[in-house]
């Protein structure tokens, strides 16, 4: 029988391939454009992923679990698709390197700030192939190791509670921000990530209730930017916070052990765990599109090919700021993959079962 | 095979880091700086860094300059001396008087913009000329700046003093409803004294409180864990009536109320739990009568000169209590927004009611 993701492993893959490079900002950004307790705007963002996931796991049940590629192939013929599996594969491909690429220039600013950032980038580049080129059950069998060498570190949020004070986070709601609809499209990127899960549908263990494994994910994740953002909002003041470009850096290096300080390097290490989980989920995604297309393409060559694709893109921007300008248009087309293929999905499912219907 | 290019490739890989290399003894990790405004108003830099040399006599090494900028000074210290010049280490920050009346706002900028810089470095206020203070050797101490360090460490612990970090007067400086504070050093002969709070309006030194009143400050301020206080209660029968009371906490409470013609007026209470450790006065402790006697006095003495630190904080104009958070969180936004904060606070009436008990009163009848 072939191996199959429990739902404890997806929940582990979910959480992880969401958790990524935005925690970094994650508060100043909810400061900056919702301003007064900006925190909060992390719940709607919850239930509008909740809802999208609902989504993913009607496409699963109408599906009976099948590829999405063989429901769009089904209905869609192929000089359609390719072009749009060109596209997702595109996105995916791009975005994944660019979460990559940040990591290595916010790296690059803290530890080495003389270094060519590529030759970081070019490392964690070989490291993520080589998880790539083993498939979806090695990546998640690692992620799971990678979720227990992290997931400790919220308990250091802990360590902050004796300078929050509640009077900092003001009784007021969402005000002194600005231009929240655009400011919501970005924080809500922090949820991206998910909607890979879409591709995991194969691969689900159909006689377990493997889409819970998703919502839990997503879950974990929430709470644990949820209570993140909170911190933060009563350990720094609004204006404080508006002004620290990384603020999670910046509580890193606050931590002040008796035998040690100024940690912040060795616990920057550890986000890479997170980062790399992210990079490898979109290239997969990637990979697993492009696959499609070339389903001969022996898939150690293919996966190189589309690492050395990216690593020629990631030359292009150089600075953190325009960096960041792609992240955020390419996350913009992620969040649009993440609502419209699902819907799409479930529209094509809908036809077929019509269609059957009629033909019954 | 595979072996090799792995080697060949890590080979690659490690030789990149080269230009970022960093070898412990060639550095000077600077661990105290401090900053002064020269008389032809430039920027008076001095720095010392511990030197690890065994064979060195001098346990560190100063370097001063005058630059227009922190790290134009940089850029000059590095070309008088052999290390490579890092901050990473930087414990302690010392600003001259003179510095902090013109403000400390850009060089706060500074601070906080460099990646290497934590949020934890002392922010501390030398009455007079810091660079001096930091120059001088004390001799029964190898490194004045680590004396300086410890000092303030020690002190703030037990309360005495705030202890601020740039974290804590960045987060005040950028708060509308706080204005920021730093402890306050001078130094004498052959010591290095705290002589108590700065007091800031925005970044601006504009008052003083002594070292002596910094217990009632720290009972205005917040509760408390941990602190002790000397209290004189006036003279009986020629003899003075001096009160310590110690291992005190407190827990402290601030309410707004908002008159009709809305005006404000804020209660600070604050219930403190001590023990007695020393008593010149004429009552009997163990006398349950008379111990509350002497918590009654205990407590209005803490109220007079509470009450009397609040008007010469609003005389000032700055408030260092954080009257303004609460303020601003009993009201609505928009009532908030049309308040001029600065020009109400002087005239919001602010009273402190502390409430005294005696825990204990040691070992002895």
């Amino acid at each position: 029988m072939a191996e199959k993701l429990t739902p404890f492993h997806i929940t582990i893959l979910v959480y992880m391939t969401q958790s990524g490079i935005i925690i970094f900002t994650l508060p100043r950004q909810l400061a900056e454009y919702f301003g007064t307790n900006g925190w909060l705007f992390m719940v709607p963002c919850f239930v509008i992923s909740s809802l999208n996931i609902y989504l993913i796991s009607l496409v699963y049940h109408m599906g009976k679990g099948r590829s999405i590629f063989l429901i769009l192939e089904q209905s869609i013929s192929k000089v359609v698709l390719y072009p749009l599996y060109i596209g997702l594969s595109s996105v995916w491909l791009i975005f994944g390197c660019m979460i990559g690429k940040k990591y290595v220039l916010l790296f690059q600013m803290i530890s080495f700030p003389t270094t060519n950032p590529m030759i970081f980038k070019l490392a964690i580049d070989l490291l993520a192939l080589l998880l790539l080129t083993k498939g979806i059950y090695t990546i998640s069998k690692a992620t799971t190791v990678f979720f227990w060498v992290t997931i400790w570190m919220y308990l250091l949020l802990l360590g902050f509670i004796p300078n929050f004070q509640w009077v900092r986070l003001t009784p007021f709601i969402f005000k002194e921000g600005h231009d929240m609809v655009r400011g919501g499209l970005d924080i809500y990127t922090a949820f991206l990530g998910y909607e890979l899960s879409l591709l995991y549908l194969p691969y689900m263990d159909h006689k377990k209730k493997s889409m819970r494994g998703v919502y839990a994910g997503n879950t974990i994740l929430s709470v644990a930017y949820i209570s993140f953002a909170f911190i933060c909002f009563g350990f720094f003041s609004l204006g404080q916070l508006k002004k620290l470009l990384y603020p999670l850096l910046d509580l890193l290096a606050f931590i002040q052990l008796p035998f040690v300080e100024r940690l912040e390097n060795l616990l920057y290490g550890f986000f890479l765990f997170l980062i790399l989980v992210t990079v490898v989920m979109y290239w997969w995604a990637a990979a697993e599109s492009v696959q499609r297309i070339l389903p001969r393409a022996n898939i150690s060559i293919l996966c190189s090919i589309l690492v050395g694709i990216s690593f020629v893109v990631s030359y292009i921007p150089t600075t953190l700021d325009q960096v960041n300008t792609w992240i955020m248009y390419l996350s913009y087309a992620a969040t649009g993959i993440a609502f419209g293929l699902p819907l799409l999905l479930v529209v094509l499912l809908l036809v077929q079962r019509k269609r059957r219907n009629s033909y019954a | 095979m595979r072996k090799l290019s792995a080697v060949i490739v890590l080979m690659f890989l490690l030789s990149g880091c080269k230009s970022d290399e960093r070898i412990l003894e060639r550095l000077g990790m600077v661990q105290t700086s401090s900053y002064d405004l020269s008389e032809d108003q430039r920027l008076k830099v001095t720095s010392s860094i511990p030197v690890v040399n065994p064979e060195s006599v001098s346990r560190r090494e100063l370097l001063v300059v005058e630059a227009d900028s922190i790290k134009e000074a940089r850029l000059q210290f590095s070309r008088k001396t052999e290390l490579f010049l890092v901050s990473g280490q930087l414990r302690n920050v010392l600003f001259g008087l003179n510095l902090t009346k013109a403000g400390l706002g850009n060089y706060l900028d500074t601070l906080m913009r460099d990646p290497s810089v934590a949020l934890g470095v002392r922010v501390s206020i030398v009455d007079g000329d810091a660079g001096a203070l930091l120059s001088k050797d004390y001799k029964q101490h190898a490194d004045t700046g680590q004396y300086v360090d410890h000092l303030l460490e020690k002190e703030g612990g037990r309360n005495s003093i705030p202890q601020i970090t740039l974290y804590e007067f960045s987060r005040d400086y950028n708060d509308d409803g706080i204005d920021p504070i730093a402890p306050i050093i001078k130094e004498t002969e052959d010591h290095v004294v705290i002589e108590g709070i700065a007091c800031f309006e925005q970044d601006r030194y504009r008052m003083k409180i002594p070292a002596a009143d910094g217990m009632i400050f720290a009972l205005l301020r917040g509760s408390l864990n941990q602190g002790e206080v000397a209290l004189n209660l006036g003279e009986d029968g020629g003899r003075k009536r001096i009160v310590m009371f110690s291992s005190l906490g407190s827990q402290h409470k601030l309410k707004v109320i908002r008159s009709e013609n809305s005006r404000f007026k804020v209660k600070i209470s604050a219930s403190i739990q001590g023990s007695v450790l020393e008593y010149t006065g004429s009552l009997r402790l163990q006398n349950k009568a008379d111990r509350q006697e002497l918590e009654k006095e205990i407590s209005a003495k803490l109220s007079s000169e509470g009450n009397q630190m609040i008007r010469n904080l609003q005389q000032h104009h700055v408030d260092s209590l954080g009257i303004g958070q609460y303020v601003r969180n009993s009201l609505s936004y928009r009532e908030w927004k049309s308040t001029d904060w600065n020009k109400v606070y002087p005239s919001v009436e602010i009273e402190f009611h502390p409430k005294v008990i005696i825990k204990d009163y040691g070992k002895y009848n």
